[in-house]
């Protein structure tokens, strides 16, 4: 194809999220010269429409979640009907970092090796304390709110930041664990709690954290990494549309063509071509990027790009209580979770692996009424009613499942339909496993238990949350058998040189709790060896590594 | 697209409490705004359609047959009644005068979320006395 030749680079990156900004920045650091495309715009967040007095209508629709709902015009085709989750991500500068909650967990050392300890999934061909200096690296350059000392995780360097607040609600459900004697602890939450630090503003409790933060408290990498990797010299194409991988006859990888916003088609080579498009987009582009050397996709000789698609499984408890528990003040997803359930422990789970249980503020009138994640308020004479009962008195429990990988889970293409570049739908097919429904049976019970000890009068279960496609994990896995795994430990996609995977696509396991900060964290450590350099170990984490 | 039957679907849908001060969404005025909502998001349309689909004499017959009408749909199309719902609730809760009654109602502020937020008392550390005391149990590897 025709195509106007941009200066190669040594590294050229496809997709601007959690993933793409830390390679993008280590990259740089290291001293490559690197650019970066991405389907979406920047973003002016200081414009976000939680100041405007439709901003419920526009979190419902132009923001939602799900690119079915929301329409923009940056977001590719996803083609969901054989899938019970609906998928949930977000383009721009910054990726689904732009409209997420913040809620920055770690996986405990035991989802790295899920195969040798209960003999379910797979193991990471590497463990938590390889990842342990490239946490504490994230989270500095992130910025941290919460507490060290949490007895459910290994100890932690001290929070930059102290916890985000509860409100009366998540207090009542701190206090109802003690009662019950099980755990909790107040999230670590990428969100800036420091009335002068980070050069951002401090949260002030407005809620809806998923539209945008207008003041900067709720990081996201168009204000985090991006600044910073751009200062180290980093080239950021917004709008920039990647329609293939270009492979040469030896089936390396050599370029990237990719489509301007004005329709102009553009290649740019490079020594390093890194896929950081989420463990959804990252198969789609390497299913389509099919050439002579590669007749069934990138690194898919073995059929395995795209298989064992993994989310979060989500089950959701709401608990209505009697009394007005006020406003829904608070980041909506931080607050407090329990690990309690999580390690494999116990028989009457009838399950391997586990679960965490993290607690959902209440929503808006709007919110309240339709639902979201939870089930929506009836229509008709009961209506009003109704939400007079549940608005200002409703708290939420999810039940967050570790899933495991399973190959008929699964991305592929649907040639049915196709974005602006050419590259047909990505389609999602999946069944949630046996053993996640075992997990979520358990902790639809427990959390029912623990709402009604906080003192629920009510609760109303989702057995699984439609909109909680949130995370697309292990569709081109990381491992040391070639013949399993799509890429190796370093995210070098094996049967193509010059290519290499550092997005959720690449985790053998998913662990039960949010990914960002694990995902963000292995990022970091595959630049490091991408580039050459000695990884970090064990209390090398690099003291103010944000400005360094 | 005559916004009549919306007009009544959405009486039907949130039919207001007299007795509490809720009002109608219908007698609100709130379908011209839900038919132009539904246009700038290019449902309108698919929005046409679903009133369509209900049966013939449904804007004269009585409440109870209109209600049990759109039981019908919501159990026959519900993907499409999801639809007809995120524009009546939509329409109906981002109007000033019902986000009025909200604040009048529950003491929620009939304002955005920003700029002011929400105050919230600092996290109060002595919560954790108990858990503090339990020893780790995360799983060795």
């Amino acid at each position: 194809m025709d195509a106007l030749a941009s200066p190669p680079v040594d590294a050229v990156i496809v997709g601007a999220g959690a993933a793409g900004a830390a390679v993008a920045w280590r990259l740089a650091k290291s001293g490559l010269s690197v650019c970066v495309l991405d389907r979406g715009p920047w973003l002016d967040q200081r414009e976000a429409a939680n100041s405007r007095d439709d901003w419920e209508w526009v979190m419902c629709t132009d923001h939602h979640p799900d690119p079915g709902i929301r329409k923009a015009p940056a977001d590719y085709p996803v083609t969901a009907d054989d899938t019970p989750i609906r998928p949930a991500y977000y383009a721009g500068i910054g990726g689904s970092t732009l409209h997420w909650g913040a809620h920055f967990p770690r996986f405990h050392p035991s989802d790295f090796k899920t195969f040798s300890l209960d003999g379910v999934g797979r193991d990471w061909p590497i463990d938590y304390w390889d990842l342990e200096p490239y946490y504490d690296l994230n989270d500095q350059i992130m910025g941290v709110s919460g507490l060290a000392g949490d007895p459910a995780n290994p100890a932690r360097a001290g929070r930059a930041m102290p916890p985000v607040p509860l409100c009366a609600g998540t207090q009542r459900l701190a206090e109802a664990a003690d009662r019950l004697g099980w755990h909790w602890w107040p999230s670590d939450s990428a969100i800036n709690l420091d009335q002068d630090g980070l050069g951002r503003d401090c949260c002030n409790q407005c809620g809806p954290c998923g539209m945008g933060c207008p003041r900067h408290a709720r990081a996201s990498t168009d204000i985090t990494y991006w600044p910073l990797a751009i200062e180290a010299g980093v080239t950021v194409r917004p709008e920039a549309t990647v329609g293939r991988i270009e492979t040469d006859s030896d089936g390396r990888a050599r370029s990237v063509l990719w489509r301007g916003r004005d329709g102009t088609w553009h290649r740019q080579a490079a020594d390093l071509i890194v896929l950081a498009a989420n463990g959804m987009g990252t198969p789609r582009l390497m299913l389509h990027s099919a050439s002579a050397a590669h007749p069934g996709g990138i690194g898919n000789s073995r059929d395995q790009v795209g298989r064992h698609l993994m989310h979060h499984p989500t089950a959701l408890v709401s608990g209505v209580f009697g009394e007005s528990l006020g406003p829904p003040a608070g980041p909506f997803a931080c607050a407090l979770y329990s690990q309690e359930f999580y390690e494999t422990d116990g028989p009457d789970r009838g399950a391997m692996r586990g679960y965490q249980m993290q607690a959902i503020r209440g929503q808006g009138p709007l919110g309240t009424a339709l639902g979201g994640y939870v089930t929506r308020l009836d229509w008709g004479r009961d209506h009003h009613r109704q939400f007079e009962r549940s608005f200002q008195h409703t708290v939420s429990l999810t039940v967050t499942t570790e899933d495991l990988p399973e190959p008929e889970n699964r991305v592929d293409l649907d040639p049915q339909a196709e974005d602006v570049a050419g590259v047909p739908a990505a389609r999602l097919s999946y069944r949630v496993g046996e053993n996640s429904q075992r997990l979520l049976n358990h902790g639809i019970e427990r959390t029912t238990g623990w709402l009604r000890e906080a003192g629920a009068v009510e609760t109303k279960i989702t057995p699984l949350s439609r909109q909680a496609g949130f995370h697309f994990l292990g569709t081109v896995a990381m491992g040391e058998d070639p013949n399993r795994f799509v890429v190796d430990p370093a995210g070098r996609v094996r049967d193509c040189p010059g290519l290499a995977v550092v997005d959720g696509s690449v985790f053998p396991s998913a662990g039960g709790v949010n990914p960002t900060s694990t995902l963000q964290a292995n990022a970091l450590r595959i630049a490091d060896l991408l580039a050459g350099q000695t990884p970090l170990t064990r209390g090398r984490a690099e003291a103010g590594g944000a400005s360094s | 697209m005559s916004t009549d039957r919306l007009t009544i679907v959405l009486d039907r849908l949130l039919p207001g409490d007299p007795g509490t001060g809720w009002p109608a969404a219908g007698a609100l005025g709130l379908a011209e705004k839900a038919h132009q909502m539904a246009v700038e998001r290019g449902d309108a349309d698919r929005l046409a359609t679903i009133l369509q689909a209900l049966p013939s004499g449904f804007d004269y017959a009585s409440e109870d047959v209109q209600v049990a009408a759109l039981k019908t749909l919501e159990a026959d199309q519900p993907d499409d009644f999801d639809l007809l719902i995120l524009y009546a609730y939509g329409v109906y809760y981002t109007d000033p005068r019902v986000r009025d009654v909200v604040e009048a109602r529950t003491g929620y502020p009939n304002r955005p979320p920003q700029p002011q937020g929400y105050e919230l008392p600092p996290f109060d550390g002595r919560l954790l006395d108990k858990v503090k005391q339990r020893p780790p149990f995360w799983r060795r590897t």
